[in-house]
């Protein structure tokens, strides 16, 4: 089963989401903050991780930039979800090692497609290295 | 001499024994007595309101965090996880179990609004065909009614409460009760009535400028930026309008910044006008947008009129040929910085002359070698590429 990370401290949008994927079949965690975050990433393997920009202790950039450094961190997919629509942002955030971005307010059909995009596209990749 | 209160107490019950006792006292004594008694009677009020509103407070929080569980067990099972949604059902045709949220517990006006607010918050979060359900929800439940029936209240923070959850729930709300707010006394009040008025009329979203007599602060203005640059398929109307005919100069000199947000060139001329006007506030303010918008026809009047003008203006004139890059006032640049004895002019003259492309190389190194100390530190700033324009 493929493991999501949902960071975000928005708690209707960590349980939208959760029950969303879940019942799309995806394994899914949760983190509160990008600390909360980076802790679960330290001990567990995330195929997919869905991130907000604006959030405490630590902003979406620096989970991003983290995560790309990380061993563990380093293939999964990145979808930046939030409600910041300025150009540079999106561009820094795709910069830092983001997939895709989502803009706040979320379409559930959307984020679905998306991710099942990403998750075809990181199996097919998995599979040519093998 | 003070008798001795036992005395009183003789002929007496306490109460009158006291009053007496008081009577007898000297008038300073008395007067801080009062002063004394009336401080404890508030202190110890004060402390009953705090706690009063603390156990108050605390029940909320008790009752909330045993209904939300509640709310967001109803609202994911039968609208985040519908299974009409799914399957592409029509919003309308949906099965929604409106009962299931018409239970005696959610018919409380408090746990009422913790629904309200719920469903608002859901609704931010969520776009799309989940949205649209939230918005049938909050409808059929008739949450609509409570929303405008806040926005009739006399309390102004109920109004606004009012008019965020209809905002947000995409309602729409007919000028009459609307436009009056946008003019409100209440600072809160007319701030949220305008970008409320924006989000919601999809024809004239910026009717109210034509009312608005109160001035836009500079919150407000940020708010209402943010608003409309944010604000999807939004009628952009022509600014100028507002530039040539609104007495109020809030409005215009919010009218400018538009004008630059959204590149309307056709809005020059209005603009160069403005620089007849009076208050050198908005005159610097339209020199501002000219620059922004390159206007380069307006260039030769601005350096006519810089001598004329007060600082501010002076400033926004240096910044502007800067911005406008034409080339032909290098020398107007060099003799306002090598000339001026305002530190701020010199350096927007030199800023100005390093950003014109046309500016020679060997002028700015010949007023380097020949520059005072100040001018020479000034120009390396300018030159340097880190340092934004």
């Amino acid at each position: 089963m493929e493991r999501i990370l949902i960071i975000d401290d928005n708690d209707i949008v960590q349980m939208v989401l959760q029950k969303i994927l879940v019942r799309e079949g995806y394994a899914v965690d949760i983190a509160t903050n990008g600390k909360e975050g980076l802790e679960l990433i330290d001990r567990e393997n995330y195929d997919l991780i869905i991130t907000d920009l604006m959030m405490p202790y630590a902003n979406g950039f620096e989970i991003i930039s983290k995560i790309r450094q990380h061993p563990k961190g380093e293939r999964a997919k990145i979808i930046i979800i939030s409600a910041v629509t300025q150009e540079h942002s999106i561009t820094e955030g795709f910069q830092l090692g983001a997939d895709d971005y989502l803009k706040k307010p979320i379409t559930g059909k959307e984020l679905v497609i998306r991710v099942k995009r990403l998750l075809d596209a990181k199996r097919a990749t998995t599979n040519i290295h093998v | 001499m003070f008798k001795d209160f036992t005395s009183y107490l003789q002929d007496n019950n306490v109460l009158t024994a006291l009053y007496y006792y008081f009577l007898d006292l000297p008038l300073v004594i008395e007067v801080a007595c009062v002063f004394i008694l009336v401080a404890l009677s508030a202190t110890l009020l004060a402390y009953g309101s705090i706690l009063v509103r603390r156990y108050r407070g605390y029940r909320q929080d008790k009752k909330e965090t045993d209904l939300l569980p509640v709310i967001d067990q109803l609202l994911t099972e039968h609208v985040v996880l519908n299974e009409g949604l799914a399957d592409n059902v029509p919003i309308d045709d949906i099965e929604l179990p409106i009962e299931k949220f018409r239970t005696k517990t959610l018919r409380n006006p408090a746990n009422r609004q913790l629904l309200i607010d719920r469903i608002v918050n859901y609704k931010k979060s969520f776009a799309g065909s989940i949205g649209d359900l939230l918005r049938r929800l909050y409808l059929e439940l008739e949450l609509d009614k409570v929303s405008f029936r806040k926005m009739k209240s006399v309390k102004w923070n109920r109004k606004v409460q009012g008019m965020i959850e209809l905002t947000d729930m995409d309602m729409s709300i007919s000028d009459v009760n609307i436009l009056p707010l946008t003019n409100s006394k209440n600072r809160e009040l007319r701030a949220e009535a305008r970008n409320a008025y924006i989000k919601l009329s999809k024809n004239e979203p910026f009717k109210f400028f034509d009312v608005v007599t109160e001035p836009l602060l500079m919150w407000d203005q940020i708010e209402l930026f943010k608003t409309i640059t944010t604000t999807e398929e939004i009628a952009i109307p022509k600014f100028a309008r507002w530039v040539t005919y609104s007495p109020n100069k809030s409005i215009v000199s919010f009218c400018l910044k538009l004008i630059v947000h959204y590149n309307q060139q056709d809005a020059a001329h209005a603009v160069i006008k403005l620089l007849d006007n009076k208050d050198h506030n908005l005159r610097a303010d339209a020199i501002n947008c000219l620059g922004k918008l390159r206007c380069e026809e307006a260039e030769p009047h601005l350096v006519e009129i810089y001598y004329s003008q007060p600082l501010n203006c002076q400033l926004e004139i240096l910044k502007a040929i800067g911005r406008m890059d034409t080339g032909n006032q290098i020398q107007f640049l060099r003799h306002e910085f090598l000339h001026s004895s305002d530190f701020d002019i010199r350096k927007n003259a030199a800023k100005s002359l390093i950003k014109t492309r046309a500016t020679p190389k060997s002028l700015v190194d010949e007023l380097i070698e020949t520059g005072t100390a100040e001018n020479k530190l000034i120009l390396r700033h300018c030159m340097n590429p880190l340092i934004k324009f």
